[in-house]
């Protein structure tokens, strides 16, 4: 289960679509194989890109290095949003809280505001955003990045879910629609 | 299993815009508090042009002042969607709901606020359908009978739809009507034809909710008649 649902993570991140053909001709068995092999590579490289990001239950994730963090929307965020076409960006400079809203992202004529999984200040926003607010659904956890910020301290971290337990979040808050 | 939802729709008559935001604001913050449970407002409007977060005032054709002049009233919000306009005889459903509970997000919430809309024409034998992708609202033709623009703030809901049951269509020609030119807007009313007479606005106000509350799977329904709240929602 766990590796069936990295690998949607593997196929979403890569913008993979592996054509999965029924084994009709001798020919076709080899193609198969390798398009499957070279799809578990992608997803165990990606389960190892992704392992280092932790989880707000507003469905944000972040990426933290030393004292600097990167912050997007995930996968299944943007999912459920639909085609994103604007995204609101705060000021370079401006404080986040941990839990509270920094900007907000539109889709489907919806806003949803978007929160900080951790406190700091906001070094550098995402400005490819304003043209090409898609990247948010189109690499949601690549180019589709949204603010980085300097940390005020480590202690926000243990309050965040890790992969495993963000998956399992996904699931039981779908399993009760 | 989940258990029966519960939700308190609140029938509102006529209310000024800026007072119906006050008291959404209200009301999201208690529920998101869990203070409330899952509560819509059911309401129409005095002419009143609205922009959202993207504040594209390029859509709405005249200044300020002819608007004032026209008795009509200018308000910016932080819901999602184009310029709209709101009045009589036109139906409006805020629901202040916790989409994190019913565990969907917001395209599935609009395509839920679009199939309340559809219902609700379809008992009159209107046909409509859901906008393609980037004409949320709902559609007859190309014709646009009902519009959507929504604020999902920590997963609770506020702003809504908009179903034209006989609004004055005239003031849509000062607005490009969410930002989609050379679309006309309709209503129930010339949907159904001029001759027809529709029931009164109270029971189609009520069938709107019938409509919304089935689809959304609610099972437990409270009404209360609030025609005298205000914005801090006392009575």
């Amino acid at each position: 289960m766990a590796t069936s649902l990295w690998a949607t993570r593997a196929a979403s991140f890569l913008r993979i679509n592996v054509p999965c053909r029924g084994f009709a001709t001798g020919s076709d068995v080899p193609i198969c194989y390798l398009a499957l092999y070279c799809y578990e590579i992608a997803a165990a490289f990606i389960d190892w890109f992704l392992k280092d990001l932790k989880y707000a239950d507003s469905h944000e994730w972040v990426r933290v290095e030393g004292k600097s963090a990167t912050v997007g929307i995930t996968d299944h965020a943007q999912d459920h949003l639909g085609e994103v076409v604007y995204v609101e960006l705060p000021e370079e400079g401006s404080k986040v809280e941990r839990g509270a809203s920094f900007g907000a992202v539109e889709s489907v004529k919806a806003t949803s505001d978007v929160n900080s999984p951790v406190s700091g200040k906001v070094v550098e926003v995402n400005t490819k955003l304003s043209d090409s607010p898609g990247l948010v659904n189109t690499s949601p956890y690549k180019d589709g990045w949204i603010i980085k910020v300097e940390l005020e301290d480590d202690s926000d971290l243990p309050c965040l879910m890790d992969p495993e337990r963000y998956t399992k979040f996904c699931e039981e808050e779908d399993a009760s629609h | 299993m989940r258990g029966p939802r519960s939700i308190e729709i609140w029938k509102m008559g006529a209310v000024n815009y800026l007072e119906a935001l006050k008291l959404q604001e209200k009301l999201a913050s208690d529920r998101k508090t869990h203070k409330i449970k899952d509560t819509s407002l059911s309401l129409q409007h005095p002419p009143t042009f609205t922009l959202g977060k993207r504040r594209t005032v390029h859509n709405v054709l005249v200044s300020e002042a002819e608007l004032k002049a026209m008795g009509a009233e200018l308000h910016y919000t932080e819901r999602g969607g184009d310029a709209t306009f709101h009045g009589p005889h036109q139906a409006i459903l805020y629901p202040i709901i916790s989409l994190r509970d019913i565990g969907i997000g917001a395209r599935k919430y609009v395509e839920n606020l679009e199939s309340t809309m559809i219902e609700l024409a379809s008992l009159y034998g209107v046909k409509a359908r859901a906008g393609e992708t980037g004409e949320t609202g709902v559609w007859v033709g190309r014709r646009k009978i009902g519009a959507i623009g929504v604020r999902i703030s920590s997963g609770v809901t506020s702003h809504g739809l908009a179903f034209n049951i006989d609004p004055d269509l005239n003031y849509f020609k000062h607005i490009v009507p969410c930002g989609i030119p050379d679309k006309e807007v309709t209503s129930l009313q010339k949907e159904v034809g001029l001759g027809q007479k529709l029931p009164s606005e109270q029971v189609i106000h009520e069938q709107l909710v019938s409509c919304f509350t089935k689809i959304f799977g609610y099972t437990d329904i409270t009404w209360r008649d609030k025609t005298s709240v205000s914005s801090d929602g006392h009575e």
